[in-house]
This record gives structure tokens, C-alpha cells and sequence, in this order.
């Protein structure tokens, strides 16, 4: 350990499973969900700022990075991206 | 909340450094709603489709429906709703990791240097003993469990713990997704440390040691349930025990930490009178569960108990639950946990010395979720038992023959 600092390793030990038939596959599906990530993280901060807005009139970076959403505004957060999720991953077919 | 010692020292907090940003906490949020959508609403679909389709197909087409997780998985194999499910499922617990990792690195030091002061001071009277020298065994070192990097284990400066913050907060990215921490404290402790009380009123432990305790947290529900009694917790990993001791001292509950590996433990004939575990031997091969129950038989005391929290065993369960739990042996990185759900668990506690008479495997109510009115029921067999992960926990255990 001669490390002076922590620098976690960013992938896991162990064979990665194929789901799909060609690993192109598995390898876009995770760019997908990445990406879909960050639109949610990125509606979410736009969000935080209307909050800002309509409760202060003002905003600023260090109020967005301290704004700590309450019960209620936590609520519609989950709402909202379990509605991104299912929109964006909408399977064809009737099952 | 700060508590503090009879000196004008303070207890720092190890996990006050850690502070996500604002959109860190939004990426974790969405990963625990992702988590929720595939493992829940995706799984559910399918076994709609599995039920209703699929088994009555292979019903029609071989006569009986399959009897195995194995044959299940061929049947649904080509299916594209079961690659995305899967896909979906297996990029969700990646990011469950990579998620927090960013947030730790920043502040690993800060909470390092913060772990080594408690350490001085120990101001709950607990205590922690390393063993630089104890080699990991191979069946530790070869996959990273539950696809967190560096496993559970790695440490990557002196006296590291982020590895052990970093599963802690992991962790917390439950199936849920809201980013308001509430730090469940050892949810499978309590439930099983209050099953005990009021199943075997008479029983008094006052030594317990938990297996596999990892932060220690699965111990701090048996502490409740019994007040006063004295607490070991022991873990191969010494990341994961430095941070939890270093949380346990701040929160001023009296743990123990030890780094061994469970299979040659140190502890005295008779040590406890209590042993437990939650989520460990599934990990394990079986010939280290083997030794490690002898361990146990040998550590209780004459009228002592072991209640180790597990999966079902394949025989206790349908096909498709069997299918739905062995996913995760393929696809978590938990390659022994199939092999462990199809032992017969009286079988390996007779193996290990233990009465059969004395031995037991029921599923004990989760305390957060069950009616206060109907735990005497559960308590007395009047209401059968709740089923594993939907409201109950499954154990096994036995009392050792005084």
C-alpha cells in the first residue's frame, strides 16, 4: 500500500454476463441507461432551480447544491423518474 | 447529533464528510427507482408472462410443467423482455456502486484521518483487532460479490475504510430510489433479536458474535433486543470493520471488531451464547460453511443459540421463486449461493454436531413491517410463516444441548 490516496477501482472483478446475442448489444444498452440517467439528473436540477425561483426569486450554485428536497418534493422526484424510466424503456408488444 | 466523552473531546462522525452533490444525489435516486423498476414491476411482468404462457406451453409440449430455475431460465432464455430485464437489472446494480464511488474518493482521507481518532480515543469502550497477516482465501478474492468494485475487502492506503463506506452507501441505494438517507440500522437484527425474546422468553444471552458482520450494523438489533449484552462482531475484511467501528463509537454502541476469518476463530470453547449471521454462508462454499457451523457448535455455551439469516433452500420454494433468487447467483457474482440453497440445512447442522431435535428453520416476521397486533400470532404458529423478502426473514439455527 503505497498509495497516498484513495483511487477506487471503476469496474468489478469477475466475467461480465452476455444478455444479448452480440456484446455491441450489451455495451449500447448500458450507454442508454447512462444516458437516460443523466437526462433524469438533469431534469432534476432544473427542477431544483424552479423551486428556487418560486420560493426565492433568486438562485445561485451554492444554493442548488444545498437545496435539500423535503418529503413531498422527494415524492415527485421518484414519480418523475419512474416515468422517464418508463417511457424510455416502453417495450414493444402486448405481453 | 453529537455524543460525547467524560473528556471535552467530541465523537467526530466518519460519515459527516460525506456530502454527494446535488446531482450525485439525483444519479442515486434514479438508480434506486431503476433498481426498483427491474427487480420488481420487470420481474413481476415476467412471471405474469412465465404463468400464464410460457409454463402452460411447456406444460402442453412435455407434459408437466418445469420443475427447475434451471429449466425456467432455457424457457425465457430467448425471450427479449428477459435479456432486457436482465440487462436492465444488472447495469442498475453496477451503478448502484459507481454512484457513490465518486463521493467517497473525495473525502476517503478526510474520513480516514477521522476513523484513526475514534480509534484513539474509543469512546464507546468498544474495540478493534486487525490482523495484517490473515490471507483472504481465494473463494473471497476471485469475484467481486454483489458487483461492487474491490468487493468488500480492498483496502488502497494504511489504514483504509472507504471500501467499507463506500458498501455502506451503496447499500443504502435500496429498492426505492428516494435520496432522503434514512439509515436503516440492522433491519434483520432486530427482527430476529425480537423473534428470539418472545420465542424463547427464558433464553438470556450475554455474549453474542456476529458472523460476516461486515459495519457491524446486523448487531446493533440483537443489542436492543437485549440490553447490556456484550457484542462481537468478527469479518475478514478490515476496511468494512474500520468504518464500522468508527460509526459504532460515534453512535456509542459497544461492538468488538475482529479480522478473522471464520473458520479458524480464536474465541474460546464456550465464548457465546449467541451466534448469528445475515446474508453470509450463501457466499461461501460449502466446505467453509461446514467448518464454520463446527466453529459455532464449538463457540456456544451448553444452552447457547445460533440463528443465521439465509436464503430459502430450493426444496422450501416454487420453481420460479428458485428461479428469481438463483439470478443473482449468475448475475451478481455470487457463484456459491446456488449450491448453499439446494443443502439440507438440518443436514448440515447435524454435520456440525448439532441435535436435530434442537435445530430449527422457520421465517421470522420483519419487525418494520409486521402488525404489533399479529406478532403473537406469528410467534404462536397460529399464522403460517410470512415468506422470505415479503415480510419475513428466513433463519435456521439450533440450540446447542446444555
Amino acid at each position: 500500500m503505497t498509495d497516498s490516496t484513495v483511487k477506487f477501482p471503476r469496474h468489478t472483478r469477475g466475467k461480465r454476463p452476455q444478455f444479448f446475442e452480440s456484446p455491441e448489444i450489451d455495451q449500447m444498452m448500458t450507454f442508454i441507461v447512462e444516458l437516460t440517467t443523466e437526462v433524469s439528473v438533469l431534469s432534476e436540477r432544473l427542477n431544483t432551480v424552479e423551486h428556487l425561483l418560486d420560493t426565492r426569486g433568486t438562485i445561485s450554485r451554492e444554493d442548488i447544491e444545498n437545496f435539500t428536497p423535503d418529503a413531498a418534493i422527494e415524492t415527485t422526484r421518484m414519480a418523475s423518474r419512474k416515468a422517464i424510466i418508463e417511457r424510455v424503456f416502453r417495450m414493444h408488444g402486448e405481453r | 447529533m453529537v455524543a460525547s466523552s467524560s473528556e471535552n473531546w467530541q465523537v467526530p462522525n466518519v460519515d459527516a464528510p460525506y456530502r454527494p452533490s446535488h446531482d450525485e444525489r439525483a444519479r442515486q435516486g434514479f438508480v434506486g427507482v431503476l433498481r426498483a423498476y427491474a427487480s420488481r414491476d420487470m420481474q413481476s411482468e415476467l412471471e405474469a408472462h412465465y404463468q400464464t404462457k410460457v409454463a402452460p406451453a411447456a406444460q402442453e409440449q412435455q407434459g408437466e410443467a418445469p420443475q427447475s430455475a434451471r429449466e425456467i431460465e432455457k424457457l425465457l432464455d430467448p425471450d427479449p423482455f428477459y435479456r432486457f430485464y436482465g440487462a436492465l437489472r444488472y447495469n442498475s446494480q453496477e451503478m448502484r456502486y459507481l454512484s457513490v464511488i465518486d463521493p467517497v474518493e473525495r473525502v476517503a482521507d478526510e474520513m480516514i484521518a477521522i476513523g484513526k481518532e475514534v480509534s484513539r480515543h474509543q469512546p464507546a469502550g468498544g474495540t478493534l483487532k486487525l490482523d495484517p497477516d490473515l490471507a483472504l482465501p481465494r473463494y473471497v478474492t476471485t469475484l467481486d460479490v454483489h458487483l461492487a468494485p474491490g468487493s468488500f475487502y480492498s483496502e488502497y492506503i494504511e489504514d483504509d475504510l472507504s471500501q467499507g463506506a463506500m458498501l455502506a452507501y451503496g447499500g443504502e441505494i435500496g429498492l426505492g430510489g428516494s435520496v432522503i438517507r434514512t439509515l436503516n440500522l440492522g433491519a434483520v437484527g432486530s427482527s430476529i433479536g425480537h423473534w428470539l425474546t418472545k420465542k424463547y422468553p427464558q433464553f438470556k444471552p450475554r455474549r453474542v458474535l456476529d458472523i460476516g458482520t461486515q459495519s457491524g450494523r446486523n448487531l446493533f438489533g440483537y443489542m436492543d433486543a437485549y440490553p447490556g449484552i456484550e457484542a462481537h462482531g468478527v469479518d475478514i475484511s478490515a476496511p468494512t470493520l474500520r468504518y464500522g467501528h468508527a460509526r459504532a463509537e460515534y453512535l456509542g454502541k459497544t461492538v468488538h471488531f475482529s479480522q478473522q476469518n471464520a473458520e479458524f476463530l480464536d474465541y474460546p470453547d464456550g465464548y457465546f451464547d449467541l451466534i448469528v449471521s445475515s446474508f453470509f454462508f450463501h457466499e461461501l462454499p460449502i466446505a467453509a460453511t461446514k467448518r464454520i457451523l463446527k466453529q459455532c457448535h464449538r463457540l456456544l455455551s451448553p444452552g447457547g443459540m445460533m440463528a443465521h439469516m439465509e436464503l430459502p433452500s430450493h426444496s422450501d420454494c416454487t420453481p420460479w421463486e428458485n428461479f428469481a433468487w438463483d439470478w443473482d447467483a449468475k448475475y451478481n457474482n455470487e457463484p456459491y449461493y446456488v449450491q448453499f440453497r439446494s443443502q439440507d440445512f438440518f443436514e448440515l447442522m447435524e454435520d456440525a454436531e448439532f441435535d436435530r431435535q434442537q435445530a430449527f428453520a422457520t421465517t421470522v416476521p420483519n419487525l418494520d413491517t409486521t402488525d404489533p397486533a399479529d406478532y403473537p400470532r406469528y410467534v404462536s404458529g397460529e399464522l403460517p410463516p410470512l415468506p422470505h423478502g415479503r415480510g419475513g426473514w428466513f433463519i435456521f439455527g439450533a440450540q446447542r444441548t446444555a
